[in-house]
């Protein structure tokens, strides 16, 4: 089923639910809750995702309205409900196990949202508008906060984006307008659940703008692998040498304290070093052409582009011989990890426990041909990743 | 004075005339201004003008068009304070305030757009006043099929509108450019519904709460702009990168460039949507992308190719094919460009694309000049691919693309090529390894002296 279809189910199965209780128990609170139980549930699947940092599911907004409009029992009940029913019917995660840390996640994230609002109304006591809005905007903050604490505690990793942090404001402003305005400030009036449903637009909109952005940044990741990947294809290079470069490189840099973008940009650099190589004509000899002429020839061809310029300097800078005075300059810097990442994989041939020995010979090499900095980092790395026990030593 | 100058003239007279018709109809109106409805006037004419200028204009399936829910939201609150003709003026002052014109000093856009949003919004208040005059803001459901009725009028009468001078200026057909436009507005109805909210929030909540709904607008359309600035600079990249790899063989020099172009012409007559066009155009720009493993030498030898060196060429489909399955969004394009399947490909159950493709492909090849043979005509690559229609190629591309470039009056091939080149051994007229079309420029194309000399 797809995902839409998916959101359909849980949209008509909340409002069926609704029309029952109507039907039976005319004018109960139960059948806006039930409602509001089911944009929860079908919410859980449409999920704001900036870049680096925890999807947002458009549910958290419907939690806020779900707090406002029951009881702190009622609204335990409907989100229990409503998370049981996204854990049948979600894809994702595809194991069981997955799924019911996702449904736990989610009852905790929401309850806090029922609980912070119930414990703000209570605290602020008379209702008006300015203390309504500010108690509906914390309880947004409280299921964002923790779906983000729990993101830096699993990936060990506690940067943030600025995008990140506007997905967070526009998931907060329109939870507040959402369960203002479904009920008024005094309780009696407002929308009804047009309200929530208007106020939806604006994330909708959100969710598509990331929903393209996101595609369109992995789309441009697969392109540079798969032109990476060329040189692997023709023969020139060994199979997977590119995203070995690579992932070596961005280790590299990340003990060398590099930034984000920095090591996005070694990363792009690593896995078009050799692209050069399919410009160059093969010599008569058979041997593989110089390393310096297919630098040469990617810088060339990616200088030549407003985005991967960065990485035409890192590969032109990579044969360039190491200057303990020029080093600092970032291309450089990142053209040394390239070339001692390159010649550490070309060395190992790809082989784990042949990492020590290539180590060795990396040290053994003139000084002046590999940073020394950038093999202590190797040291490190290997170190870290358990290769050098048991070997050579 | 041209017939175009005279009409420009006279729709920006009439556009200036129904601009001082309604703002003069504002102020003899009865009702018509309190403080409450100046201070209105203030806010959204201040927001639509905002909207307005930061609108992303996006050929996309979607736009973030803020000054639709200004306008919707405008229409309730003047309805709710019963001023018939206060959205009309937020519409003229919204037109009034183009940055854009301003700047470029186009007195006569200007015009027009301060008649075409004033007029329109006219339209759409009308179709609110109908169905919500005197009921109470309170129904959310009168105010739900009010809102929609004056959005739905709105919409179309700016399309009806618009479309005049768009088709004017492009020479296009009234009633395309209107199906293209109304087609685009649709994409700014949930916008419209929107401005129901909007409206409800300045009425029961002030106007300083209506911050609260314009942040998340403008975090949506930022976040849109980023990615039409990454989907731009990818583009331009890729582009450029293909651009630079073809340098290995001088003689496909825009290629890539020219099969994607020829591709799009095929994909508009088949009615792609936008996505599946964008998909098209990327996989034909990349769809040689397997020539990189072909050493130089070989893709520039201009004699006969050896049996091992032709198995290294013909390798590169593989390639590419590989390559492009190793990218999502183009995996379910980057299907086999065989004769059989591309033949076989119907639109609906087989992926059309490789087919397309594969079309646009062999005419760019026989329209341009290559190592081996200088280019044909475009008359020549034509009958050559009605003749493979149905065996070689699909029949509908085929239809397609001649009916495309018939139907725009563009010329390829022999006398009309866009590159010079220069060679080391010129190509001959035709070559052994012309495609199989040497029969076709042994009839068409040796020049006369040459065949009455042999």
């Amino acid at each position: 089923m797809r995902r839409w279809a998916r959101v359909l189910v849980l949209v008509l199965g909340g409002a069926l639910v609704a029309i029952g209780i109507e039907i039976a128990h005319p004018g109960s609170p139960w059948a806006p809750l039930a409602m509001i139980g089911g944009a929860i549930a079908a919410g859980e699947l449409i999920e704001l995702k900036p870049p680096l940092r925890a999807a947002l599911p458009i549910s958290f907004a419907f939690m806020v309205v779900l707090a406002r409009q029951g009881s702190v029992q009622d609204a335990a009940l409907v989100l229990v409900v409503a998370e049981l029913a996204t854990f049948l019917v979600r894809s994702e995660p595809t194991s069981v196990e997955g799924r019911l840390a996702l449904f736990g996640e989610r009852i905790v994230e929401g309850l806090a949202a029922v609980l912070v609002y119930h414990g703000m109304a209570d605290a602020l006591g008379a209702p008006s508008t300015s203390k309504l809005l500010f108690a509906l905007a914390v309880a947004a903050l409280a299921p964002i906060l923790i779906a983000e604490i729990g993101r830096m505690i699993r990936e060990r990793d506690a940067s943030v984006t600025a995008h990140g942090r506007m997905a967070d404001v526009a998931l907060v402003t329109s939870a507040t307008l959402m369960a203002i305005s479904a009920i008024g400030v005094d309780g009696n009036s407002g929308m009804g659940l047009w309200g929530p449903a208007v106020f939806t637009i604006p994330l909708l909109a959100a969710w598509y703008s990331y929903e393209h952005l996101e595609v369109i940044r992995r789309t441009y990741d697969q392109t540079i692998r798969a032109l990476g990947a060329a040189p692997e294809l023709g023969g020139m290079v060994r199979d997977g040498h590119a995203e070995r470069v690579a992932d070596l490189a961005v280790a590299l840099g990340g003990v060398l304290g590099f930034s984000r973008h920095e090591l996005a940009q070694l990363e792009t650099a690593s896995l078009l070093h050799h692209l050069g190589q399919v410009c160059l004509d093969e010599p008569d000899d058979g041997r593989p052409p110089e390393p310096l002429a297919v630098a040469e020839a990617g810088a060339t061809i990616l200088r030549g582009t407003q985005l991967l310029a960065p990485a035409g300097d890192i590969i032109a800078a990579e044969w360039m011989p190491h200057r303990q005075s020029i080093s600092s300059r970032p291309s450089v810097m990142s053209g040394q990890i390239l070339k001692v990442a390159s010649a550490f994989d070309e060395l190992s041939d790809g082989h784990l426990e042949r990492a020590a020995l290539a180590l060795e010979a990396l040290r053994s090499a003139p000084e002046y041909l590999y940073d020394g900095r950038v093999l202590g980092a190797l040291d490190i790395v290997l170190d870290r990743r358990g290769l050098l026990d048991d070997q050579l030593c | 004075m041209s017939t175009q100058s005279k009409i420009r003239i006279a729709v920006t007279v009439g556009c200036i005339a129904s601009c001082g018709f309604v703002a003069l109809a504002a102020f003899v109106a009865p009702h018509s201004l309190s403080s409450d409805v100046v201070f209105a006037f203030v806010v959204f004419g201040v927001l639509a003008v905002a909207a307005t200028n930061l609108d992303v204009i996006a050929r996309a399936s979607i736009g973030m068009s803020g000054s639709v829910m200004i306008f919707m939201a405008a229409v309730v609150v003047f309805g709710e304070y019963s001023f018939f003709l206060g959205p009309a003026l937020v519409g003229l002052l919204c037109g009034l305030f183009d940055v854009v014109h301003l700047r470029k000093r186009e007195w006569d856009k200007i015009a027009f757009n301060c008649a075409s949003d004033a007029l329109s919004l006219m339209g759409g208040t009308a179709a609110f006043f109908l169905i919500a005059a005197d009921k109470p803001i309170e129904d959310p459901f009168i105010l739900t099929v009010a809102v929609a009725a004056a959005a739905c009028t709105y919409l179309l009468l700016n399309a009806v509108f618009v479309s005049f001078p768009v088709a004017i200026s492009g020479g296009d057909q009234y009633r395309r450019v209107l199906r293209e436009i109304l087609a685009f507005n649709v994409g700014a109805f949930p916008f419209a519904l929107l401005g129901l909210g909007l409206g409800w929030v300045y009425l029961e909540l002030g106007a300083a709460v209506v911050p609260l709904l314009v942040v998340p607008i403008l975090i949506a359309r930022s976040t849109f702009a980023s990615y039409l600035e990454l989907k731009a600079g990818q583009e331009q990249t890729i582009e450029t990168l293909i651009l630079a790899l073809e340098a290995k063989d001088p003689y496909t020099a825009g290629h890539a460039q020219r099969v994607a172009t020829f591709s799009e012409y095929v994909g508009a007559e088949l009615a792609f949507g936008q996505r599946r066009m964008e998909r098209l155009r990327y996989a034909a720009l990349m769809h040689d992308i397997g020539k990189l493993v072909v050493p130089n030498q070989i893709l520039n030898k201009p004699g006969r190719l050896t049996e091992a060196e032709f198995e290294r060429v013909k390798r590169h489909e593989t390639v590419s094919v590989e390559l492009l399955h190793r990218i999502d969004f183009l995996a379910p394009v980057a299907g086999d460009t065989t004769t059989e399947a591309a033949t076989a490909a119907v639109d609906g159950t087989d992926l059309i694309e490789p087919a397309i493709i594969h079309v646009a492909d062999a005419f760019d090849a026989m329209t341009s000049t290559r190592s081996y043979r200088r280019a044909l005509s475009q008359e020549t690559a034509f009958a050559e691919l009605r003749d493979g229609a149905g065996t070689q190629f699909n029949a509908a591309c085929v239809d397609a693309l001649i009916h495309s470039i018939e139907r725009r009056g563009e010329q390829y091939g022999a006398g009309h090529e866009v590159d010079e080149h220069e060679w080391a051994v010129a190509p001959p007229e035709a070559g052994t390894g012309s495609a199989g079309l040497g029969h076709l420029v042994s009839e068409e194309l040796v020049p006369e002296e040459q065949a009455a000399g042999s």
